[in-house]
């Protein structure tokens, strides 16, 4: 069994506790205007590789040793960690059962019930929420909301850790309005998860000219830290925790 | 001498210049000079040292150990818990005027322990009158002071001068200022190297905590008077020849101080001077003391991170070490279990302690140069001269085996040449060198009336020899390996002839040599090949005895040795050009290390650190992002944990982005207090070489993202 990667990321220490193996796995059904890793768009591009399970396994395994002091472990990101379900499965119980410490990075766009037991096996999630406003969402990731807003509830319900990531973008959701609408859905709807607001970021623009893309636009910019330390405050009224994993 | 030779170009040295008038340049002209013609350390070991020795050995870039026979040794740690506190140099005095007592000067062995005593006696009484003087500046300034606070403060000093050194210490603050005239009578007596406070919180905290308990002293002043010896330790210089500043720049005395760690009975040893001594270096930025840690798999999590919150201020300090293999390395080398859990570091990276005498850093040693000799017939590529032994054409080389074979041969003449060099050394200093003053401040030198330089200590280590290069002969004997004899996509003749040209014209070549499998990448292809001529390096080198019957030892030491080093190299099978540095410690080759921190940390730790117990050295430069939080501050702590329980003896982080570098090298006067580390040791970017300074920005940036 094996499936596409972008690489594997080790000493990540943003995506969850300790030091950590990041796993970048290929594809994507979103298609954010303002994606950071377009590589990880498509399973199969100059960017990404095949990689057979035992080989990630093997690599996670050499890594063990830097986890352990550090409370850390693997985290499955993107592109779309749960673009390649079975493959995902695969990965997951086999370092579960070997006593590993996971977290996945999600865009929240999967089938549940399908993803339902790989889930439970995490010892955090990160799931993004874009925006509430459905016609804007379709517009800026080329997927309906609905789906999304459905699965965030039903995780929030299954009582492992989670953080609920706003990608906050100047142009896109990073309005009062938007966060009112979102930390409103996350204290209603997700009840327990905490919340981290990542501030857009043009860390990706030199892989668009790796693969012939035009980079996204002016249109999208990053807010002030006082921006954001502004509405961590509207969420924390709400009685939302924040968190940062910087 | 090489003072006479110099000093007209004191202030115009590249590195580590002085400030020194043309007054007092004709002064020591006329009234020094004349006085030691003929008799000075140089002359006399370059007299003595054997032609073909003095040939691979003196000045050349290839062997140095010039620090050893251009300077006096340094290199000890006094010992104040069995010595100093408990007798005073009163008390070492009277003990000396008692052994005298007791002699039979009837017998040779008598004589010259009378003549031990004695010169203990002369030196005991020099300090002591050294501070009567500055308690009658203090009385005489304080008489005539219109303030009465300074007044007040005046007659303190006076007073704290009439009692130490000369008694005991009562009070914290009689401890600091004997601690500060001891290594004064060191710097006085020697101008040394490495003059270590040691175990700074193991002896000091006793008197801070019975000051507290008696309402005698408040933390804030305890702080203030660390802080102002950390200033006394900083103003002075080691002054040093040019050639010694190459290997050691950046007006570095190594006056290493250790905090942390486990005491003899295994309990840990931290208390609260350990925490002054960090918060110290954070607040005064000084370069001196070199601070290290201890740090053992149970230490307190308030140490660890008061630790990695120091690393986060980007001063390069502190030297991190592992507690356990410390203490291995002293047990390798014959210690008790008892004194080796009492180690602490010696200049740089050297595990020591103050019932050791030692050279620390003898010699360095060019591994570069090993190769350069087996691929080139014995001669320097750069030069033509015959450096070595004059080994086949490497033409003729049918594999690879061969290759390292001839390698070894061309290594194993270097080693016998460094020790050739050190044992004259040793000799000349027997003879032409005693250490009176620093022999009083040691257990066993006192007891046995012998002095430091005749091998009066309880553990007499024999030189450190330093081993420079490591990652680039193991980096080029893999791109031989696989170039040469496996990929076949080059002939060793196309590939000496690549060298020959300085890769000119060969840039095809060349990019196959730099993407070949290199150290620090955690890659067994390359890094076994690192394990194996580390192995073979202690081997070698401690079958060899010193003058004291003492086996040879090794270390994988950085100081800035791998820039003089680098420059007499020519261009080597890695990629590497002519001339450009060579590489430190155990750490990778600059800038070849670009997996992640984790994967440097793994190649290093592959090496058997324990047994090269003149200390391994590896530097890393992380992004001051990772760690200007807490939680990054806690990672890179389990990062240290996780190195250490590797095997790995030592680590040192630079947190300096290289903006914040290249802006110091435009505007240093913005930039006076900006500390980095070198290789072992922080100090002052701003008073770095221009290559120096590149160097350091060339290291490979670490970061998480």
């Amino acid at each position: 069994m094996g499936g596409y990667i972008m690489q594997l990321q080790d000493f990540s220490v943003n995506d969850g506790e300790g030091i950590r193996t990041i796993i970048f796995m290929a594809g994507c059904p979103l298609r954010c205007a303002w994606c950071s890793n377009p590589e990880g768009q498509t399973l199969r591009n100059p960017m990404t590789r095949w990689a057979e399970a035992g080989e990630i396994i093997e690599h996670i395994r050499h890594q063990a040793i830097f986890y352990r002091s550090s409370g850390g472990g693997v985290t499955f990101s993107g592109g779309e960690a749960t673009a390649q379900p079975d493959f995902l499965a695969e990965l997951a119980g086999e370092l579960y059962d070997e006593g590993f410490d996971l977290a996945i990075e999600t865009c929240g766009f999967f089938s549940f019930d399908r993803l339902r037991p790989t889930l439970l096996k995490m010892g955090r999630i990160f799931m993004d929420l874009k925006c509430l406003d459905s016609a804007k969402h379709r517009a800026f990731t080329g997927v309906d909301n609905g789906l999304i807003l459905k699965n965030l509830s039903k995780t929030a319900a299954l009582g492992v850790p989670m953080t609920i990531r706003i990608p906050t973008i100047l142009g896109v959701n990073a309005t009062d309005e938007d966060m009112a609408a979102a930390f409103d859905f996350i204290a209603g709807s997700c009840r327990g998860a905490s919340l981290e607001l990542l501030p857009y970021h043009r860390y990706g623009e030199a892989k668009y000219a790796q693969l012939g893309l035009r980079a996204p636009g002016s249109e999208f910019g990053t807010p002030s830290p006082e921006q954001l330390e502004r509405w961590l405050g509207m969420a924390r009224e709400r009685g939302i925790e924040t968190v940062s994993f910087k | 001498m090489w003072v006479d030779r110099e000093m007209d170009n004191f202030a115009t040295r590249p590195q580590d210049p002085y400030v020194m008038t043309d007054e007092q340049r004709a002064f020591v002209r006329e009234n020094i000079f004349p006085c030691w013609k003929g008799k000075s350390l140089e002359e006399a070991f370059l007299a003595r040292l054997p032609e073909d020795t003095k040939h691979v050995g003196a000045d050349t870039g290839v062997i140095d150990s010039d620090s050893k026979w251009r300077q006096a040794v340094g290199e000890i740690t006094p010992d104040y818990q069995d010595v100093l506190f408990k007798k005073g140099f009163g008390g070492i005095m009277r003990e000396a005027e008692e052994h005298i007592a007791a002699l039979d000067i009837s017998r040779p062995e008598d004589e010259d322990k009378r003549d031990f005593y004695e010169s203990v006696i002369w030196a005991c009484r020099g300090i002591i009158r050294l501070a009567e003087r500055y308690a009658g500046e203090a009385e005489r300034m304080a008489a005539v002071e219109s303030d009465a606070v300074r007044a007040g403060e005046l007659r303190t000093i006076a007073a704290v001068c009439r009692t130490v050194p000369a008694n005991p210490p009562r009070s914290f603050r009689e401890a600091i200022q004997f601690v500060w005239f001891t290594q004064l009578g060191g710097i006085l007596s020697e101008n040394p190297l490495a003059l270590n406070p040691g175990r700074f919180d193991q002896y000091m905290d006793p008197y801070y905590e019975a000051d507290l308990a008696a309402g005698s002293i408040t933390p804030d002043e305890a702080q203030e008077l660390i802080d102002a010896l950390w200033l006394k330790y900083s103003e002075w210089v080691w002054t040093i020849s040019a050639n010694t500043a190459d290997y050691f720049a950046g007006y570095n005395q190594f006056q290493n101080l250790t905090v942390g760690g486990k005491k003899a009975d295994g309990q840990d040893g931290t208390g609260a001077v350990t925490y002054m001594a960090l918060k110290a270096t954070e607040e005064v930025k000084t370069h001196q003391p070199g601070l290290s840690v201890r740090v053992h798999a149970d230490c307190p999590k308030e140490f660890l991170d008061a630790v990695t919150h120091l690393v986060s201020k980007g001063t390069g300090f502190p030297a991190i070490h592992s507690d356990s293999v410390g203490y291995q390395m002293l047990l390798n080398l014959g210690y008790s279990p008892d004194d080796a859990h009492d180690w602490s570091n010696c200049g740089c990276v050297v595990p020591n302690s103050r019932k050791t005498g030692e050279w620390t850093s003898a010699a360095n040693l060019n591994f570069g140069s090993a190769l350069e000799y087996a691929l080139n017939e014995g001669r320097s590529l750069m030069t033509g001269d015959l450096m070595g032994l004059e080994t086949p054409p490497a033409e003729e080389y049918a594999d690879f085996y061969s290759v390292k074979q001839a390698f070894y041969r061309q290594f194993d003449n270097l080693c016998r040449h460094a020790v050739i060099s050190l044992v004259t050394a040793q000799r000349v200093h027997r003879e032409m060198v005693p250490r009176p003053f620093l022999s009083a401040c040691n257990e066993r030198c006192m007891e046995c009336g012998t002095d430091l330089s005749h091998g009066g200590a309880k553990y007499n280590v024999g030189p450190v020899i330093t081993g420079i290069g490591l990652a680039v002969v193991a980096n080029s004997l893999a791109a031989i390996k696989k170039l040469v004899f496996e990929d076949r996509a080059c002939s060793m003749a196309e590939l000496i002839a690549a060298l020959r040209a300085n890769w000119e014209g060969y840039d095809k070549l060349r990019e196959l040599a730099q993407a070949c499998p290199k150290y620090g990448n955690d890659d067994d292809y390359v890094d076994s090949i690192a394990q194996e001529v580390a192995n073979h390096y202690y081997h070698e080198v401690h079958q060899y005895r010193d003058i004291f019957g003492n086996p040879f030892t090794t270390a994988f030491m950085g100081i800035s040795n791998y820039i003089p080093m680098g420059r007499v190299l020519g261009a080597t099978p890695d990629g590497r050009k002519n001339g450009e540095p060579s590489s430190e410690g155990v750490s990778p080759f600059v800038g070849t290390d670009k997996s992640t921190p984790l994967a440097a940390m793994r190649s290093t730790a592959k090496m058997n650190q324990e047994v090269h117990s003149g200390g391994t050295l590896l530097n890393l430069r992380l992004n001051p992002e990772l760690v200007a939080t807490r939680r990054g501050q806690a990672n890179l702590g389990a990062m240290i944990q996780t190195l250490f329980s590797l095997g790995s003896f030592h680590v040192q982080f630079n947190c300096i982005s290289s903006d914040i570098l290249r802006d110091a090298q435009k505007h240093p006067e913005n930039y006076r207090d900006l500390l980095v580390r070198v290789a072992g040791y922080s100090t002052q970017f701003v008073n770095l070489s221009k290559s120096m300074q590149d160097a350091i920005i060339a290291r490979t940036e670490h970061s998480g993202f």
